[in-house]
């Protein structure tokens, strides 16, 4: 999977989540861009990510993951293997 | 009231606890929240619209989940994060005592976050309410 479809994807995921059609996430999107994305959200979003994408992240990465970018970078690791 | 860490708490952990709605507890819903819909308080109106009695307030009957989470599992520490609620059977006053039965079916060490799958059924052991409430611990530490 590429960087283009994992990021349709990841809108999808967000759009579900914020139930938003509007949102379309970027390299650079973090919390401060999308309203209700607080501490609790933040819970669902990373859990219905790892649903999506068949992935687990780990307690480091998700508390160091600054931005979008960040977040897609590791799914591209463990995708690829 | 229980104090229990989220290391005190396994998948397959279980509590329930027994509940009274009388029709005490229906008039101090009705006075905190000022819900007069006649659904709850008009015997009447309530049969004509399909329903046996009076029926209790959903929200008086759910309202206990937060005895749950707050007394039972995980008590003390307890901080509900998400509730869904499923009103499968209308609950009247005769259905008590009532029941609520909660199993973690999840736990996640990243968020001290438990996940608890609930029901609550009448006297009858009749299924009334049941649904997920995810619950996290303020005494959680990740380090």
């Amino acid at each position: 999977m590429n960087k283009n479809e994992i990021y349709k994807k990841l809108d999808g995921v967000f759009q579900d989540v914020f139930d938003d059609e509007k949102i379309h996430v970027d390299e650079k999107t973090t919390a401060n861009d999308i309203e209700d994305w607080d501490s609790l959200e933040h819970i669902n979003l990373v859990v219905a990510i790892e649903q999506c994408f068949g992935i687990k992240f780990s307690m480091n990465e998700v508390t160091t993951m600054k931005n979008v970018g960040e977040m897609v970078n590791i799914i591209i690791e463990r995708i690829n293997g | 009231m229980v104090e229990l860490s989220f290391e005190d708490i396994g998948l397959d952990t279980e509590k329930s606890f027994e509940f009274i709605i009388s029709d005490l507890e229906k008039q101090k819903f009705l006075e905190i929240t000022g819900d007069i819909n006649p659904l709850h308080n008009d015997k009447s109106f309530a049969q004509k619209q399909g329903f046996a009695d009076e029926v209790v307030y959903g929200m008086l009957t759910a309202s206990y989940l937060s005895t749950f989470a707050g007394v039972y599992l995980p008590g003390k520490y307890s901080i509900i994060h998400s509730v869904e609620i499923n009103f499968v059977k209308p609950v009247v006053l005769n259905d008590s005592p009532l029941k609520i039965t909660g199993k973690v079916v999840a736990k996640d060490e990243r968020f001290g976050q438990i996940t608890i799958k609930y029901n609550i059924t009448n006297r009858d052991g009749e299924k009334v309410c049941r649904g997920i409430m995810k619950v996290g611990l303020s005494n959680y530490n990740k380090n």
